[in-house]
């Protein structure tokens, strides 16, 4: 049976007098892969970011496996997080150090596990990702797709229940852009659940279970990848599914 | 014959407690004059409002006062409700407190220079606030701020020579003495204008081999 493992509810955003985000609403089983299409400024980054309270949201309520997140409770707040991983557009290393210490300082100054026992496991994560040899390397020595394979291995050591990638490729040149994918593509094979922005058609339909269609600060239309791609409901979908299919390629 | 005499009877060994003092008097105003600023620096970019305006209100008091009316503030000042400092510690607040005001400057100016990206990640990580500015801000920031605050500790070496202003004999106030009481201003000021000069120097290099230490990879200065 599936069980919502994340649950959000009407949550809405406003920056002055716009309304960025307006009353989004989802619900993420556990192992699903969740991907949010739409041009920019649908507010595919602002959901996200209200997800794990990066951004404030104005409204809505967010819960994490039948617990609702009291946000303005700081311990809670952080307990929270530790459980929701964050992938970044431009990877957001710390870049006072190097591939291993980004990955081992939040297991060693938030879950306070010994630095060795952290370390042993950084290495682990950086191990799955493909960057055994880059342990030593700072953010500044290492390919963009390094970076985030980085920073996947980083929001990974923290035991994530859920991840939350902010288009983790667009950043990227074409030719590196299929290393993160395989990484992601492997995390989704292991049963992560993920809600994940992206452009790129190809690879999110041949991996998302839904795909979620957004604009104008609202879930305009979700379904299947089939389903949105192919027999939109809605006019704005099937526009801004066909133009994007033009720009990205075929949908598989 | 009896200049040389003079100077290694009566110059050399009042110099050298003199300098002694001057050391004494910089070591502890530069940590504590650092870590002052580097508090308030915290607090004018990451404190409460209140907090904030109390620390920005700290800097403006004691950026914008000469040194040496602060000095004559904590030394004649303070008698009149009665707290009674000596000399030295008198000196010592009053370099600690300037020197933090400048130091908390540089640090703001830091702080702010790193991008909010940072934030994000170690915020998304489950960092508290604390916990993100002192492993993940603080580290960055001290590294851009250290050059500024280089310079802070070498302009508290030339300052530590307004002590003897309140009494507080230092290397300065010792050449004051000796130059006073045998007219030779000029050779007397030249040797101590070297010694300020030779503890300037040996500063900098400490500073620059520091900020060499600290360099990290991707931050490296480009010659163009």
């Amino acid at each position: 049976m599936t069980t919502p493992i994340l649950r959000i509810e009407n949550l809405s955003k406003r920056y002055g007098t716009k309304d960025v985000l307006k009353g989004a609403s989802l619900t993420v089983n556990k192992g699903d892969l969740k991907i949010l299409i739409g041009p920019s400024g649908a507010g595919k980054s602002t959901l996200l970011q209200c997800i794990n309270f990066l951004v404030k949201p104005d409204e809505g309520r967010v819960w994490l496996e039948d617990a609702e997140v009291h946000y303005t409770h700081k311990g809670d707040l952080c307990a929270y997080r530790q459980k929701v991983g964050m992938i970044f557009q431009d990877f957001n290393l710390f870049d006072h150090l190097n591939a291993l210490e980004n990955v081992r300082i939040g297991l060693v100054r938030v879950k306070g596990i010994g630095k060795r026992e952290a370390g042993e496991r950084a290495v682990r994560e950086l191990e799955r990702v493909g960057l055994r040899d880059h342990l030593q390397k700072y953010p500044a020595e290492l390919s963009g797709g390094q970076k985030q394979r980085v920073s996947i291995a980083r929001a990974l050591a923290m035991d994530p229940k859920v991840m939350l990638l902010d288009e983790p490729t667009s950043a990227l040149d074409p030719e590196l852009i299929g290393e993160v994918h395989s990484v992601i593509r492997d995390l989704g094979a292991n049963g992560m659940t993920m809600i994940m922005a992206t452009h790129q058609i190809g690879f999110a339909s041949s991996l998302a279970s839904e795909i979620v269609f957004m604009e104008d600060g609202r879930i305009i239309e979700k379904g299947t990848p089939e389903k949105i791609f192919c027999h939109a409901e809605n006019t704005r979908t099937r526009e801004f599914c066909s133009k994007i299919t033009e720009l990205y390629g075929e949908t598989r | 014959m009896e200049e040389w005499l003079y100077i290694q009877t009566e110059v050399y060994p009042a110099l050298l407690k003199g300098f002694w003092v001057s050391l004494a008097l910089i070591a502890p105003s530069a940590v504590f004059g650092l870590a002052i600023g580097i508090t308030v620096g915290v607090l004018r970019v990451y404190g409460s409002r209140p907090v904030m305006a109390a620390a920005n209100a700290y800097v403006v008091l004691f950026r914008g006062i000469p040194l040496v009316v602060q000095l004559f503030i904590w030394y004649f000042g303070l008698p009149y409700v009665k707290i009674y400092l000596t000399p030295f510690i008198a000196a010592v607040l009053g370099f600690s407190l300037c020197s933090g005001a400048y130091h908390s400057e540089y640090i703001r100016g830091a702080l702010l220079s790193i991008k909010r990206g940072q934030m994000l990640a170690a915020q998304s990580l489950g960092f508290s606030t604390v916990r993100m500015i002192v492993s993940i801000i603080f580290p960055q920031a001290i590294r851009r701020a250290l050059p500024g605050c280089g310079n802070e500790i070498i302009y508290l070496i030339k300052y530590s020579s307004l002590a003897y202003m309140i009494t507080c004999i230092e290397l300065t106030g010792q050449g004051k003495i000796l130059a006073s009481n045998s007219f030779k201003y000029t050779e007397i000021f030249l040797i101590i204008g070297a010694c300020y000069l030779a503890m300037t120097s040996v500063a900098s290099a400490i500073l620059g081999r520091l900020e060499g230490r600290l360099r990290l990879p991707g931050f490296e200065h480009q010659r163009i």
